[in-house]
């Protein structure tokens, strides 16, 4: 593997507005059989994310071995329902007719569970959390794929189903623990994330990021020391993986969230206890998280009295280009053509 | 297996399970077993069938038929479900296939072997009416080429599947495509996949090694060549 690409997200500054979802879906999941699909989700935490509960599902690897999992339904995926927006706007019916969903009321969806969170008020939290395909350096769909129709790409490290040996077999969705993989019904094939490498191959940054209205994504080569993915990740050692013990080595990393303070009883600010559990937080990203948020203390403390702090000044991205490690481009100065 | 020689009978007709020239094949009962739990070839597949269950349809009956110009094969098996849909993401289609050598020496059991191509004849029920053809030289190695060249039917009715495959006897491919010549002696196998039971890729049933196929002597111009 000569290089690897990977993405930042921090997650203290993810209003969940879904603009990375819509870019996404606009640009890669329009097509037949894509409808259910949506390659970037951003689900409520505390929740029971998207496809629902995927994360006691299995899959990945421990000490090396494959664990057992299974394939997510459509429904707990969530199945794409429509409205009947041709009657509302074109029936002529006037006020008869409103908005609804066209068919059988869905249950479940994507975000389903959106700003629930948990906790007591006043001390209930939530944050979003924003997710890809993690673009593994040991991806478990690859390894388990027996036509060795997921590729690799050596020079940039992004994962790719090549859909002309993919069968449909799926054994790619059972591995994956992340359960970051779709079946097209029309094509018959696998589909999932492609770190957007037509835009990546152009110097473009991914849609995902390049749209964020928030500033929340870095992207960039781990190995790029000026740029801020190698400075967040290595350097600083404050983005951490989602579930590093999946044992499938992500290279989509996470700045932890830091919430408001506690009130205590008295309804006083508790500065003790964080509002967010510390152990909710080891659960998701692992104990290095917690080195994360002392580092992350320690140089928000520094800003605030008004010392220089590296760390914040990139977390910040005063400069929105520096965000994207060179791929920078501005997309409108290409001609795209879609073959 | 003899395959028999029908001169009269039509490609369309002999792609019909159902046709009476059927009843003048030999029909052969074939035992399946399922595909060893170790030779699936990633650790995944092998942890996740580890105490599954592989190659729930344990025999099918085959009979072949050649008109001179062309030959079919027709495979019947029990089936409970007719999985042909496949309509949530854990649903898998049934399937058949029958393989054949290219190379007189190549191994069946692992789908051929460097060098030593395999060629298959797959039929599967999403997609009822028509087939694939594949080569392979190893477990998942399987390739399709010259799809147009195999022609497939098959229709499930009151708990069976009734299945045929059939191609040009000579074909003219770049491909690893298996001689089929009147008169000769060759080998062949069969593998079913039941989608009630996850089957699919190498997670199948199969009848082991080749099985002999003795193709009658006859050609469609005029008597026995």
């Amino acid at each position: 593997m000569s290089r690897q690409l990977a993405m930042v997200m921090d997650l203290n500054k993810c209003i969940g507005c879904q603009t990375c979802t819509i870019a996404c879906k606009r640009l890669w999941t329009r097509d037949d059989g894509m409808e259910y699909m949506w390659w970037n989700t951003v689900n409520t935490q505390p929740g029971r994310g998207t496809p629902r509960d995927w994360e006691s599902m299995g899959g990945g690897f421990r000490d090396g071995t494959p664990e057992p999992s299974r394939i997510p339904s459509r429904g707990e995926f969530g199945e794409a329902w429509e409205y009947n927006h041709e009657e509302v706007f074109f029936g002529n019916k006037g006020k008869e007719a409103h908005l609804q969903i066209k068919g059988e009321k869905p249950e479940w969806g994507p975000n389903w569970d959106e700003d629930q969170g948990a906790g007591d008020y006043p001390n209930s939290y939530y944050f979003y959390l924003p997710r890809i395909c993690n673009h593994c350096t040991h991806p478990a769909c690859l390894e388990a794929c027996p036509r060795k129709a997921i590729e690799k790409n050596v020079e940039n490290g992004i994962v790719t189903v090549n859909e002309d040996r993919c069968r449909g077999y799926r054994f790619c969705m059972e591995a994956c623990p992340y359960k970051k993989i779709y079946f097209n019904q029309a094509r018959k094939v696998s589909q999932k994330c492609i770190f957007c490498f037509p835009r990546i191959e152009q110097g473009v940054a991914n849609a995902c990021a390049r749209q964020c209205p928030g500033r929340v994504r870095f992207v960039g080569y781990r190995d790029d020391q000026d740029a801020p993915i190698h400075k967040l990740v290595d350097k600083w050692k404050v983005a951490v993986p989602l579930h590093p013990e999946y044992g499938t080595e992500p290279n989509v990393f996470y700045v932890p969230p830091i919430a408001p303070p506690r009130f205590d009883e008295e309804g006083e600010i508790d500065e003790i206890a964080p509002r967010i559990p510390e152990a909710y937080l080891v659960s998701l990203f692992g104990p290095k998280v917690l080195e994360a948020l002392a580092t992350l203390g320690e140089e928000m403390a520094k800003a605030r009295r008004g010392e220089a702090s590296e760390l914040m000044d990139l977390l910040i991205a005063y400069k929105w280009k520096e965000m994207f490690g060179g791929f920078d481009r501005d997309p409108a100065t290409i001609e795209w053509v879609k073959s | 297996m003899k395959v028999s020689f029908v001169r009269e009978v039509a490609l369309d007709d002999l792609l019909d399970a159902d046709h009476a020239s059927w009843g003048r094949g030999t029909e052969l009962e074939i035992p399946l077993i399922g595909t060893p739990v170790g030779m699936q070839p990633t650790a995944a597949i092998r942890v996740a069938w580890m105490n599954k269950k592989i190659g729930t349809v344990d025999r099918v009956v085959a009979s072949a038929l050649h008109n001179g110009s062309e030959i079919a094969f027709r495979l019947e098996w029990a089936s409970p479900t007719e999985s042909a849909e496949v309509h949530e993401n854990d649903s898998f289609p049934d399937a058949a296939a029958i393989a054949l050598p290219v190379a007189s020496d190549a191994p069946v059991v692992t789908m051929g072997a460097p060098g030593l191509p395999v060629n298959a004849w797959y039929w599967r029920a999403d997609e009822p009416r028509g087939a694939r053809q594949l080569s392979a030289e190893g477990l998942g190695t399987s390739q399709t080429f010259d799809s147009r060249v195999i022609q497939g039917r098959g229709a499930w009715k009151h708990g069976r599947w009734r299945v045929v495959l059939a191609r040009a006897l000579r074909v003219e491919s770049e491909g690893p495509v298996a001689s089929l010549e009147p008169g000769a002696t060759t080998g062949f196998g069969v593998a079913i996949w039941d989608g009630a039971n996850a089957e699919r890729a190498g997670v199948k049933s199969f009848s082991g090694d080749w099985l002999p196929l003795e193709i009658e002597a006859g050609s469609r111009e005029g008597n026995a060549s």
